[in-house]
This record gives structure tokens, C-alpha cells and sequence, in this order.
């Protein structure tokens, strides 16, 4: 390693980069990833707000029993915001603003493979996002009146509320067709017979969020394939570039089957069609139409259980590099880890029927699909096996970052355990659609992954940002959101098997369900709050933070050997990978290695400040460049902006009134037909535009 | 000029293809594939999964209209005979497509002109026949509306249909910038890209065609209606029906 020739060059006076140019415009056109990075990490946030809100809503409801802070069908809309918007509008794209500032720093990378597709990703989940949120911000803010009221008339006991009508729905536009069906959305509550214009909605974001999806995930496949530095085998990869890479395939495999089965509900519903429906209206009785309200949960759950991966495994990426850095000790069975990562990821498209053990299948598959999910249960185990043995004899650290790592460590295993549970059929009948099963999927999804991503953003932080987040106030965060969520979700449990239901709007007080549903309101206040201090931090991170400098935590990858915010180019000489932990290697062995020559260690340490190594490949392309005068970096564009608005219009002149303009057969709405133009547009100017 | 560089690592050699300085039209990558072929690689992949949704879906519903005795059935509109020769077109289009990347491989621009020019012609036949199937399975009362069946078989037939008039857009613009002079040998990677699309959206159809056409359904409830017309009288029927159309 020592013996490569290492040509030194000066870095030349370089002109200001076109991309560190500030403005909107910069920011529409924009194909850097650390910028798609801040984008898509606080969009999730503002979504992660408005979705703790409609939370917020639903415990208020149930706070007491025969409560009436929203009506059934409000409740309705509330908890089919919440689940949709938690899953699609935060979590995933939470973990897309990891990916994007994460992998090419981890690899070595300028860039993406794709930029432009990149910046496409995310205008597109944009564009998903509002078809879901435009009648949702029509509609939430008649809700919050109508619960300040309800708060009002408790509180002072004046009826305010008396005779007064659900006033603030009908009037508003957009305000009546806020998707209500749950975020699985089961046929035949979405065919048209039972519902209105709010699934077509639903149905078209859910579309548009899909290619947005699924264009990140062939840009970080290929990324992380063919991007990754000289040196850097695919088992010397940082394991959440390796969760990056697993979770994107589970993502390019898992949503054509939704895509598809949204393609289908869309036919059924606007085409005629009957693929969902067993029984057709005609002339006042129902006629067999032949088709299968099982079909829909089928292919729902072919995603739906894939689903569940793609928003845990970033988690447990995140988690594997939280870990290991503050516990002073490389990841235990790093091998094993990927195996294991990898088994998830292929056991999950074998166990989609456990969603569906109560529809009554039939023996065979439900024993199958028993066995299949019991089996996921070993890859996961062997995770939360290396977690501890890597924790086991190091120096623990527990800063904010490493307090939530171990905090999804035990809240994910809580849930985890729930979820063999579900496994065994007769206990899952008992606990189907029951507060159980709530309880179980927050403690993965809320105790898993939206611990371990906020653990990342106080690892990441300093990285993106430059600025050290507050250890004080996010370790009073830490346990007060522990306290709060374990408060709000572990008496569901007791709730479940008490056997209330999910998804009612509210209970008689004589079921005996008040007691625990008042501490679970509890617990989501705290949860509030902990959020409150979070963005407290942040505010005040940004006006007084302590500068942070390359590597604040002694990281061991890649990412952490360039400064704090890394500079447009991120790596102005592609390094040379030569072990794992390349930055420990470089930072400690070598140290090590020359501890027997006294006279060598200073000549080391010297060394560690050019870290990390040179590829040769990066310093021919760093000496071409320097000839040139200019870094080369991706041109803004504003082609994928363009192509996402097309995209966007075409979905929503589908949903709303306007002229049609009629082809043979079709009439196509004109908002549509304009949106298809601007795509095409959009699609050849990208063609044709050097891709710098 | 690509260089190739050897990098001595500590666990072994790994063998770096490296495309020369930062001007390079294609970075060095790691594996030394081409980024923009891994994509479609990896488009086809979860394309397979799209048409296995759609084609499980369509497996399921194949008998519906027999068993719940809604006409028309399969084997009263299905003609093998006309489906073959049009499959047979889109198979052959995969021939013409080989011979134009291997045109333009050598440098034959007059080659690829042609041999793209074919390669869209057949794919429009293609779509243009499954566009008067259609039609007369409309009008022998098969609409996406009349059974689950039909609509089965409507949603994955024209998923694929869209997917071939993409690839004769798509061909079509190759073409187009062909003739402006802007397809250099060294881009033959491009028609290489369409060519995959184009190749797989053939294997697709092999399957569709063998799981919709070729495996044999029961006859329906009154048994066999009607013998399904010839290829060659049915193509002249619908070649008068669409003379007769024509508003002159």
C-alpha cells in the first residue's frame, strides 16, 4: 500500500463552482445530491409535523370515551392521512435524504450515478405529496377548529358546540375528498360503489410517490455498483451503503405490484371494470361481476410486506454505523450482517399472506405463510445479536446519536417479538385489527425506524450542516420521546388484547378502555414535546451551534475524511479504500504499525491530515482537471423539474373538473393532455441536454 | 482512450477500466459496465415484475367468463392463426433490431438507418394489428366492461401494446437523430439501450402469447358458437370495415 507512487499535486486556484451558487433558481435546477439530500430531508420533516398533528387529532379523540373532538368520518380521514403520510411522506423519504447524503460520500463518489434522475426523484415525490396534501390542508384546518372548539366547551363547560355542524368540510374546496379508507385500502371500500373522488386521489399520489421511488432506487443501485472508489470491494462497503443498495432492489422488485394493483383499482373505478369486484349494482340488484376483492389484498401485501423492509432496513443501516463508531470497536460479523440484511430482504417477499390470516385462505398457506414469517425472525435476531456483541467490551459513548441506536435496538426488539406472535395464526386471529397490532407496528416503525433516523440526523448533522447539534437538549429529547412513546404504545397493547379495535372513532365508557387511552394521550403529548425540543435545537444550532469539524465523532468511513459541509465536489482526489474501516486503518494500524520506530510516528501523523489515501484513477482525473482549470460536476438542470410538473399536471386533470378534449373513444382532460405535452417536452430536452 | 489501471490493495488486485481524463463522455466506473445499461438492466428487472402482476392477475381470471357463463368466451374470439403471424412480425422485429446495433457497431450509419426503419415498421404492424384485434373483439361484445376476463386480457395485451408503441417511438428517434448526423459509432451503447428494451418487450410477448393464445380454454356453457374465422378473411374484413370508416 505504502509502495504506490503518490504523485503530489497542488490543488489549483479553481474557479467558484457553478453549483454552490445560491438562489431559487439554483436550488429548482439543482443535481447535487447533498442538496436533493436537504430537500428530501426536510420535506419528510415538514410531513413528519403535519402527520404527528393528524396523531395528535386521533389521541385527542380518544382521550375519553364518547368524545367528540372529530366525527366518525374525520376520524376516518385522520388515521388514513397519518398511516399514508408516515410511510410514504416520512419515513421513506427520510431515509431517501440518508441515501443521497450518505452513499457517494461513503464511496468515494462526486455524485449519483444519475443527477439529473435524482433531482427527477424528488421534484416527483413532491408532486405525490401534494396530490395527497392539497385536500388535506383544505381540510385541516376546519378540524383543528372544530377541536378547539370541542377543547373550549370541555375546558368551560360553555356548549358552544350545540347544534353546530360539521360547518367546516363541505364548503372549502378539495375539503370532502381527504382519503378516508386506511392507508391499505381494501376493495371493495375503494371501489366506486362505497366511495367517492377522495380514492382517486389517493390512489394517483400513491402512483406518482411510486416513480419517485422507484427512480431513486435504479439510481442507487447502480450507483453504489458502479460509482464506488478504487479499492472498495463490494464486502469493504459501509453497511448502510449496503442497506442503501438491499433496500433499493426490494424497492425496484416490491412496487410494480402496487403500481399495478393501483392501475387496476384506477380501471375499476374509472374504466368499468370489475377486477375488485365480486358484485356489481345493476338495476337495483346484484349481479355476480366475477371479480375479487382478494386480488387487491394480494397484491397489496406482495408489496405491502416488502414494504415494511424498505422502511426499516435504512434504520438498521443508520443504526450500523451509529453503533460501532461509539462503541470504539469495528461492527461485529460484519459478513454476517450483510448476509443477514440480504435474507430479510428475500424472506420478505415469501410472507405476504400473514397480513391476511383471518380471510380465511385456508389451512396450507396460512401454515406456510406461518413458517415462512417465523423464519424472518433469525436473520433479524442474528442483527440484534451483533448490535450487543459489538456494544459488548467497547467504550460506550452515549451521546445523542448512540442513545437512539440503542433505543431501536430494544423498542424494535418489543415489536419484533409482537411480530412472531403475529406469526402463530391462532393468536393472530385473536389480535387481528385489534389495538394489538397497533401497538406492534409502532414499535418497529415508530421505536425502529423514526428512532434510528432521528439518531442519524444528530449523527449526520454536523456532516450536513457543519453545526454540532445541542448533546443536552437531545439526550432531554432522547428520553423524553422514549418515555412518551413507550407511554402512548405500550398500554395498546393492553388495549388490544382487552379487545378494542383499531380504527373506531371512539368507545363506551363501559368498555373499561378509558383508563390506558388517557395515558397513551399522555405519552403522545410527551412525544409532542420531544419533537418541540428538537426543533428548539435546531433553531438554535443554526444561530449559536458549535462549528463542527470533519470528523466530530472519529467515524471510521469515508464521509468523515472530507470537512463539515463537505464542498460541492465532495472528494477533490477519489481516494484509495484499502480496508473496511478505512479511516480507523489509516488512523490507528499505522500508528500501530510504526510504534516500534519512534522516529516514524511523527512522519504517521503527519500522513493522517491528507487522509485519505489517493487512488491513482483520482489523481489522473484531478490533474486533467487541474490542466482544465475547472473541478467536472454534473450541470444543473432544469429539465427534471419540468418533467415532474408534467407528471403532476397528468395525474391532476385526472382528478379534478376541466374541459376534455375528445379523442376517438377517450376524452382526455385538458389539464392532462397539457401535462403529457410538458413531459414529452421535458423528456427529449433531457435527451438532448449534455449531461456535463 | 481508455487506460487500464492495476491497484495493488491490500486483499488483492482489482482492475480499474479507466476512460482517460475528466472529459471523457463515459466516467470510469467500477464494475466497467456502462452506468446507463446496468439501468435498463435493472428497468427490465422490475419490468418482469409489472407484467408477472399483470399476468398472474390475467391467470386468475382466464375462465371467469366461462365458469360464470358471461359471453364471449376465449375461444369464441380468440384467433391463433391472426395472433401468430402478428407475433411472428414482433419476433422478427428482434432480428431486424440485432442487425441494426451490429450496423452501427461497424459504422454502418446506412445500415443502422435501415435496419432501425425496419425494426419500427415491424413494431408498428405489431401494435397496428393489435389495434384491430381489438377492435373486433369489441365488436363481438368483448369490452373491459362485459367480464373480468376481458379486462384481464385487455389490461395486460395493451400494457404490452403500450410498451411496443414506446419502443417504436423510441426507435423512431433514434432514427430521427441518425439522420441529423448525431449517432456516432461511439454511441452505439444507445441503440444497444433500445435494443434490450426492445428485446425484452419480444420475450415478453412469447409469454404472453403462450398464456393467453396458445394454452387451450374449455369451450363456454352452449358449447362451441362459432368456428373463429380465418387469418388472411378476417384481415380483409377489417381492412373493409376500415375503408367503410373513412369519411371519403
Amino acid at each position: 500500500m505504502a509502495s504506490i507512487a503518490q504523485p503530489q499535486i497542488q490543488a489549483p486556484t479553481l474557479p467558484k463552482p457553478q453549483a454552490e451558487e445560491s438562489g431559487l433558481w439554483s436550488w429548482l435546477t439543482t443535481v447535487d445530491h447533498k442538496r436533493i439530500a436537504k430537500m428530501y430531508g426536510i420535506s419528510a420533516f415538514l410531513f413528519f409535523l403535519l402527520g404527528g398533528l393528524e396523531a395528535l387529532l386521533i389521541r385527542a379523540q380518544l382521550s375519553r370515551p364518547e368524545n367528540n373532538v372529530v366525527d366518525a368520518q374525520r376520524y376516518s380521514e385522520l388515521f388514513t392521512i397519518h398511516g399514508t403520510t408516515m410511510i410514504f411522506l416520512v419515513v421513506m423519504p427520510l431515509s431517501v435524504a440518508f441515501f443521497n447524503l450518505v452513499v457517494p460520500l461513503q464511496i468515494g463518489a462526486r455524485d449519483v450515478a444519475f443527477p439529473r434522475l435524482n433531482a427527477f426523484s424528488y421534484w416527483t415525490f413532491l408532486a405525490g405529496a401534494l396530490i395527497l396534501y392539497i385536500p388535506v390542508l383544505f381540510s385541516l384546518p376546519g378540524i383543528f377548529a372544530h377541536a378547539a372548539a370541542v377543547a373550549w366547551s370541555n375546558i368551560l363547560g360553555s356548549p358552544l358546540l350545540n347544534g353546530v355542524q360539521p360547518w367546516f368540510d363541505a364548503n372549502l374546496p378539495f375539503a370532502t375528498v381527504v382519503p378516508d379508507q386506511g392507508w391499505y385500502g381494501y376493495a371493495p371500500l375503494t371501489e366506486s360503489l362505497f366511495s367517492g373522488r377522495e380514492i382517486d386521489f389517493w390512489a394517483l399520489s400513491l402512483q406518482v410517490l411510486g416513480v419517485a421511488s422507484m427512480a431513486g432506487a435504479f439510481n442507487f443501485i447502480v450507483t453504489i455498483i458502479n460509482m464506488r472508489a478504487p479499492g472498495m470491494s463490494m464486502m469493504r462497503m459501509p453497511m448502510f451503503t449496503w442497506s442503501t443498495l438491499i433496500v433499493s432492489i426490494l424497492i425496484v422488485l416490491a412496487f410494480p405490484a402496487i403500481t399495478i394493483a393501483l392501475v387496476l383499482l384506477t380501471f375499476d373505478r374509472l374504466g368499468g371494470t370489475m377486477f375488485y369486484r365480486a358484485f356489481s349494482l345493476t338495476d337495483g340488484t346484484l349481479v355476480t361481476a366475477g371479480g375479487d376483492p382478494m386480488l387487491w389484498q394480494h397484491l397489496f401485501w406482495i408489496f405491502g410486506h416488502p414494504e415494511v423492509y424498505i422502511l426499516i432496513l435504512p434504520a438498521f443501516g443508520l443504526v450500523n454505523e451509529i453503533i460501532p463508531v461509539f462503541s470504539r470497536k469495528p461492527l461485529f460479523g460484519y459478513a454476517v450482517m450483510v448476509y443477514a440484511t440480504a435474507a430479510i430482504a428475500f424472506l420478505g417477499f415469501g410472507v405476504w399472506v400473514h397480513h391476511m390470516f383471518t380471510t380465511g385462505i385456508g389451512p396450507t398457506p396460512v401454515a406456510a405463510f406461518s413458517a415462512s414469517t417465523m423464519l424472518i425472525a433469525i436473520p433479524t435476531g442474528v442483527k440484534i445479536l451483533n448490535w450487543t456483541a459489538t456494544m459488548w467490551g467497547g467504550s460506550l459513548q452515549f451521546t445523542t446519536a448512540m442513545l437512539f441506536a440503542v433505543g431501536l435496538v430494544s423498542q424494535f426488539v418489543i415489536g419484533g417479538l409482537s411480530g412472531v406472535m403475529h406469526a402463530v395464526v391462532p393468536v393472530d386471529t385473536h389480535h387481528n385489527d385489534s389495538y394489538f397490532v397497533v401497538a406492534h407496528f409502532h414499535y418497529v416503525l415508530f421505536g425502529g425506524s423514526i428512532f434510528a433516523l432521528i439518531g442519524g440526523l444528530f449523527y449526520y448533522w454536523p456532516k450536513v450542516f457543519g453545526k454540532m447539534l445541542d448533546e443536552r437538549l437531545g439526550k432531554i429529547q432522547f428520553w423524553l420521546q422514549f418515555a412518551g412513546f413507550n407511554l402512548t404504545f405500550f398500554p395498546m397493547h393492553f388495549l388490544g388484547l382487552a379487545g378494542m379495535p383499531r380504527r373506531y372513532s371512539t368507545y363506551s365508557f363501559e368498555s373499561g378502555w378509558w383508563f390506558w387511552n388517557i395515558i397513551a394521550s399522555i405519552g403522545a403529548l410527551m412525544i409532542a414535546a420531544s419533537v418541540l425540543i428538537f426543533l428548539i435545537n435546531v433553531t438554535r444550532t443554526t444561530r449559536f451551534g458549535r462549528q463542527a469539524e470533519a470528523n466530530p465523532w472519529d467515524g471510521s468511513t469515508l464521509e468523515w475524511a472530507i470537512p463539515s459541509p463537505p464542498p460541492v465536489y465532495n472528494f477533490r482526489i477519489t481516494p484509495l479504500v484499502t480496508h473496511r474501516d478505512q479511516l480507523w486503518h489509516d488512523k490507528y494500524d499505522r500508528v500501530q504499525e510504526s510504534a516500534g520506530r519512534p522516529d516514524q510516528v511523527a512522519d504517521t501523523i503527519v500522513a493522517i491530515d491528507q487522509l485519505p489515501e489517493r487512488s491513482p484513477v483520482g489523481v489522473a482525473v484531478a490533474e486533467a482537471e487541474a490542466e482544465e482549470g475547472h473541478i467536472h460536476l454534473p450541470n444543473p438542470s432544469y429539465y427534471p423539474l419540468l418533467l415532474s410538473i408534467g407528471l403532476f399536471l397528468l395525474a391532476f386533470g385526472i382528478l379534478v373538473n376541466n374541459p376534455h378534449i375528445q379523442l376517438g373513444f377517450f376524452g382526455i382532460p385538458i389539464i392532462s393532455a397539457f401535462g403529457f405535452l410538458l413531459l414529452v417536452t421535458a423528456l427529449y430536452g433531457w435527451s438532448f441536454e449534455p449531461a456535463g | 482512450m481508455a487506460i487500464a489501471i492495476e491497484v495493488e490493495t491490500a486483499r488483492g488486485a482489482g482492475h480499474i477500466d479507466h476512460g482517460g481524463h475528466g472529459h471523457s463522455e463515459h466516467p470510469p466506473t467500477s464494475t466497467g459496465l456502462d452506468s446507463r445499461k446496468m439501468l435498463m438492466w435493472l428497468f427490465l428487472a422490475s419490468d418482469c415484475m409489472f407484467f408477472g402482476t399483470l399476468i398472474s392477475t390475467y391467470m386468475i381470471y382466464r375462465n371467469r367468463a366461462i365458469e360464470l357463463g358471461t359471453p364471449p368466451y376465449p375461444n369464441e374470439i380468440f384467433d391463433i392463426p391472426y395472433t401468430s403471424v402478428s407475433a411472428f412480425v414482433l419476433l422478427m422485429s428482434s432480428l431486424t433490431m440485432v442487425l441494426a446495433l451490429s450496423a452501427i457497431q461497424r459504422g454502418d450509419h446506412r445500415g443502422l438507418r435501415i435496419w432501425i426503419a425496419a425494426t419500427a415498421l415491424l413494431g408498428a404492424i405489431f401494435v397496428g394489428g393489435q389495434f384491430f384485434e381489438f377492435t373486433e373483439f369489441t365488436h363481438e361484445g368483448l369490452g373491459l366492461s362485459t367480464s373480468v376476463f376481458g379486462a384481464s386480457f385487455f389490461v395486460l395485451t395493451g400494457f404490452h401494446g403500450a410498451h411496443v408503441t414506446i419502443g417504436v417511438v423510441w426507435l423512431l428517434s433514434i432514427l430521427f437523430i441518425s439522420l441529423r448526423g448525431g449517432m456516432p459509432a461511439e454511441k452505439a451503447v444507445d441503440v444497444e439501450i433500445a435494443g434490450l428494451y426492445w428485446h425484452f418487450v419480444d420475450i415478453v410477448w412469447i409469454v404472453i402469447f403462450t398464456l393467453v393464445y396458445l394454452i387451450p380454454y374449455a369451450d363456454g356453457p352452449e358449447g362451441v358458437v362459432e368456428e373463429a374465422p380465418h387469418a388472411f378473411l378476417r384481415l380483409v374484413t377489417v381492412g373493409e370495415r376500415f375503408l367503410a370508416a373513412l369519411p371519403f
